[in-house]
């Protein structure tokens, strides 16, 4: 009785954090420690906006990687002060970027995650997860984590869900 | 004789470097912070509506410690809704120049949280 109480409890412990959100993995980011390559590096006009000096850990936006690319669009994560991470968006076709720093903890229970609306009214998501995610999903429509990010183009909801093979984790977006 | 000629060198190498910041100030972008070191309800909205203009940046900073939705925006005189952002934490968003608007930001989680800047460039 006692060691199936037990048991229970580390099961909760396990799968809600003792904070009544679902975890998934530690908040470690593996794409962040893959080898440096050209390409990984911030553009300079994303490293001179108020922003940068703000949130990244190094001016020079040292220690990003290039997470994915689609079309125009580019995704980067970065190395944020005092245990915090970056997403930064960057489309060189429409001239626009973004970012998102939050501690790392979110990324056991979510995502670093922007939404962009558009003029139609639907959403642009892209998100950082942690390892151990593998998709992203809205609408009814499942996309595939890579290098610990994802994106999620054409959202009419207000809500996504981020998960991996043994659990989900549902965010809302708001707006 | 030597310390006279001293103070002014002095004051004119202060007037020259005032002169090269207010030089560089109209170079480069203008800037403004319009919420600044205070607590944000829900409820609240920051907002840069003094004057509309014609943004290319906008900025919300909970700080080091961020971790909450946040949002950023902006709207025309004419009530138009542009450049709309949702973040997880701190958010920026930049852009090119295209409306005359008005700047917002806003905490977006369930509960009160400190807010140490919005900043709106153009």
């Amino acid at each position: 009785m006692l060691a199936a109480a037990a048991t229970a409890g580390l099961i909760t412990q396990l799968g809600l954090g003792g904070s009544g959100k679902v975890q998934i993995g530690n908040g470690s980011v593996s794409a962040l420690a893959q080898a440096a390559r050209a390409a990984d590096s911030l553009p300079r006009s994303v490293l001179e906006y108020p922003f940068a000096e703000r949130n990244f850990s190094s001016p020079n936006g040292g220690g990003s990687r290039l997470l994915q690319t689609q079309g125009s669009l580019r995704l980067y994560g970065v190395p944020g002060k005092e245990g915090m991470l970056c997403l930064v968006e960057v489309d060189t076709a429409a001239e626009t970027a973004g970012g998102a720093c939050a501690d790392r903890s979110v990324l056991r229970t979510g995502s670093i995650y922007m939404a962009d609306i558009r003029e139609d009214g639907s959403r642009l998501v892209v998100g950082l997860v942690g390892d151990g995610h593998t998709y992203a999903e809205a609408d009814g429509r499942r996309t595939p984590v890579e290098n610990n990010a994802f994106v999620l183009d054409g959202v009419e909801g207000r809500d996504f869900t981020v998960g991996s093979a043994a659990a989900s984790q549902h965010i809302d977006i708001g707006g | 004789m030597r310390l006279r000629f001293r103070r002014r060198w002095v004051v004119a190498a202060a007037a020259i470097a005032a002169l090269s910041l207010t030089l560089a100030s109209a170079a480069g972008a203008e800037s403004y912070i319009y919420w600044w070191q205070r607590n944000m309800t829900p409820s609240d909205r920051g907002t840069d509506s003094l004057t509309a203009r014609n943004h290319t940046y906008n900025e919300l900073y909970f700080g080091a410690n961020a971790g909450w939705k946040s949002e950023v925006w902006e709207v025309t005189p004419a009530g138009y809704r542009h450049f709309d952002k949702w973040c997880a934490g701190n958010c920026f968003n930049a852009h090119p120049g295209y409306y005359y608007t008005y700047a917002y930001c806003a905490n977006r989680d369930g509960s009160t949280h400190f807010v140490y800047e919005c900043k709106d460039q153009w």
